[in-house]
């Protein structure tokens, strides 16, 4: 980034954050008025999902819960997008993860936990991160379009463990569509008895800060970001960019598949049919309010994973789907990329002369 | 035995039809230079209205009007989102997407109280017998079997080729696709071509996604759509954005899905690995069919002021 002045660093991260909680206000006003018009009533409704979320330590377990899976999958998202990659296929890859994590979890080979817990993990990510790959081929080696390719791999995934669970992996006399359980040596540690609060949690967050460090210090972090601002530079600058487009769906996939090891090694114990209300997809609205810094993501996820913790208490109570939560994080997607909302903010934060702000603005916009 | 050639082809036919009306809806947007990515969205809330309005008035003629209507004013949002807000076109198309998604679910508890799928509405189930056609052997029994939207698909198909090639409105809506400034420059309404063309992209896309729940099925179902709104991209893309190759591409996704459906009825796989076929069909021709394709040049441009 060179040395830009302070002053105006300071500026651009006043205005993303200004630019994020506005969207994130407006989305929550604009989820009042459909509530409203439903016929609900949206000061009941928030009250709520705040109970729900953080009304209790219970509650606020249960948001922590929820904020886990996000982290992984809002990470995944925002490292394609460094690459200038759309990844709409995080709920795909965190399937495979998912599976990949259940079958070796559920390994009776006898190893103590500290190598049967690392190496289900390690199967799980791999998995989901060579489904990524698949994307990330097509798109280096054949230019296919990567947010289709995701979008369509997403179904076969969903098909393909649909398949597994229901047949060759289901155990004999099983009710639910399911795995085997996984061993007690291949489960995370439990940070609250007999809830899903995992150390999963403290995996996200290191993870967070390695994808910060990693794009920000080493060399294929900066080859990947050089490629995210234009592929024509980087590769007169000689960098790889079929290879740096695969290690970055290779990656991303492996950080969406830690939500489904997340899950299965931490959660729910097994891989269970439809366990994923659409983690994956709530990563582009995790990643999106955290505009596109990896640190910000614990944060971003906690505010989405308390929506979603209190939506699903919500919907105990009152006839309001969760899938409320989905709607809120699909107009914070909306808004937060829409340059002209906050331009009067952001014109006078950057430039006070105000005159070719202006065209600056427009620049920016394409 | 369920595996003949007469079925084969008229589910082929039949898994065609909503490809055919929104991928014609498609041609109107990505020769006016928008991508369009929100067509899933288009056509999940034409079949949300469309049940709606059957399930409160019983007639199905209006439900296909409702959701025509439901599915022009997404697209006009699209328009709205991408044209005036400047917003980055897939962005918009995954936000709508997603939004349209969880709307849809929350707005079924709210007149159903359910949360998969509505309850049964009135639909179109009869077939349509044009006269003289009907009475050619094989060919009669085929087309015997098919619903009015097959024929509306064709006239669609007619009506776009006209009017985008051959009338001075499709010479615009092209050069606005091609190259926007210079349609600014020329006097064209850049902004108001794209939004016309929005708003027949998503009324097309509205109807298609009407056949889906009163055609197809007679019902609303969660996520209904299940992609189709961004195979239909694929498939114009094969088809190079013309309307009679939209319409051949949207043929081979619909023998794609046919044949599935008929191997799972003719033989014993399991249902999940040969549903994957359409999806699996849809990224070969994504990796290997289009690479020569080019869009309009000015695809996700605006005129420079």
């Amino acid at each position: 980034m060179g040395k830009p002045l302070n002053k105006s660093k300071l500026a651009h991260s006043a205005n993303t954050a200004i630019q994020s909680v506005g969207a994130l206000l407006i989305a929550l006003i604009l989820g009042a008025v459909i509530l409203l018009l439903t016929g609900a009533n949206p000061l009941g409704a928030y009250g709520a999902i705040l109970k729900g979320s953080v009304g209790s330590m219970s509650a606020f377990i249960n948001t922590l819960i929820q904020t886990t899976p996000l982290m992984f999958t809002g990470l995944s998202y925002l490292f394609a997008a460094k690459a200038g990659l759309v990844n709409l296929g995080m709920e795909g890859q965190m399937l495979c993860g998912a599976m990949g994590a259940a079958v070796a979890g559920a390994w009776d080979l006898g190893l103590p936990k500290f190598v049967h817990l690392p190496l289900a993990i390690l199967v799980g990510v791999l998995a989901g991160g060579l489904y990524g790959l698949i994307a990330g081929l097509l798109k280096a080696k054949f230019g296919a379009n990567e947010y289709i390719v995701t979008l369509m791999l997403n179904y076969v995934a969903t098909l393909l463990m649909s398949y597994l669970a229901n047949g060759p992996l289901r155990p004999e006399g099983e009710i639910n569509v399911a795995t085997a359980p996984v061993l007690e040596t291949a489960q995370f540690t439990k940070l609250v008895k007999n809830r899903g609060l995992t150390a999963a949690l403290f995996i996200a967050v290191t993870l967070s800060v390695l994808v910060h460090f990693f794009l920000d210090r080493t060399k294929p972090g900066y080859e990947i970001r050089a490629v995210g601002r234009g592929r024509l530079a980087s590769e007169t600058a000689g960098i790889n960019i079929a290879r740096t487009t695969m290690l970055t769906m290779f990656i991303s996939g492996g950080l969406a598949a830690m939500a489904g090891v997340s899950m299965v090694l931490g959660v729910n114990g097994r891989y269970i049919e439809g366990f994923s209300p659409g983690y994956g997809f709530n990563g582009i609205a995790v990643s999106s309010l955290a505009s596109g810094n990896p640190l910000m993501v614990g944060v971003s996820a906690l505010i989405f994973g308390a929506l979603r913790a209190g939506a699903m208490v919500l919907n105990m109570t009152q006839r309001i789907r969760p899938e409320f939560a989905d709607m809120i994080q699909a107009l914070v997607v909306i808004f937060v990329a829409m340059p002209a909302l906050f331009q009067v903010v952001k014109t006078r934060a950057k430039k006070p002369e105000t005159e070719p702000a202006k065209t600056a603005e427009k620049k920016e916009a394409n | 035995m369920g595996f003949s050639v007469v079925s084969l082809i008229v589910s082929t036919l039949r898994m065609s039809i909503p490809l055919l009306i929104a991928g014609m809806g498609a041609v109107y947007a990505s020769r006016s230079g928008m991508m369009a990515m929100g067509v899933e969205s288009m056509m999940l809330f034409g079949a949300f209205g469309g049940v709606f309005t059957s399930y409160f008035t019983g007639n199905v003629l209006l439900g296909f009007l409702t959701g025509m209507v439901c599915g022009a004013a997404v697209g006009l949002l699209f328009g709205l989102l991408t044209v005036r807000f400047r917003l980055n076109q897939v962005i918009a198309g995954v936000g709508l997407n997603l939004f349209m998604g969880a709307i849809t679910t929350v707005l079924m508890e709210v007149v159903w109280k359910s949360s998969g799928n509505s309850p049964q509405v009135a639909s179109l189930t009869q077939a349509v017998r044009v006269p003289l056609l009907a009475d050619i052997p094989v060919v009669g029994t085929i087309f015997s079997s098919l619903s009015i939207n097959f024929y509306i698909a064709l006239v669609l198909l007619v009506i776009t080729q006209y009017v985008v090639f051959h009338t001075p409105f499709g010479l615009r809506l092209r050069m606005v696709g091609e190259n926007p400034t210079a349609a600014n420059t020329l006097g064209i309404p850049v902004r108001g071509y794209k939004y016309t063309a929005m708003l027949i992209c998503g009324g097309c896309a509205g109807l298609a996604g009407a056949y889906l729940s009163l055609d197809q099925l007679n019902m609303f179902v969660q996520e209904m759509t299940a992609g189709r709104g961004f195979i239909v991209l694929v498939m114009m893309a094969l088809g190079k954005y013309t309307p009679v190759g939209t319409v051949l591409a949207a043929l081979l996704f619909g023998f794609a899905d046919a044949l599935q459906i008929n191997l799972q009825q003719a033989f014993d796989v399991p249902s999940q690995l040969v549903q994957m076929m359409p999806y699996i069909v849809t990224i070969l021709v994504l990796t290997f069919g289009i690479k020569h394709v080019k869009g309009p040049a000015g695809t996700g441009k605006l005129p420079e002021e």
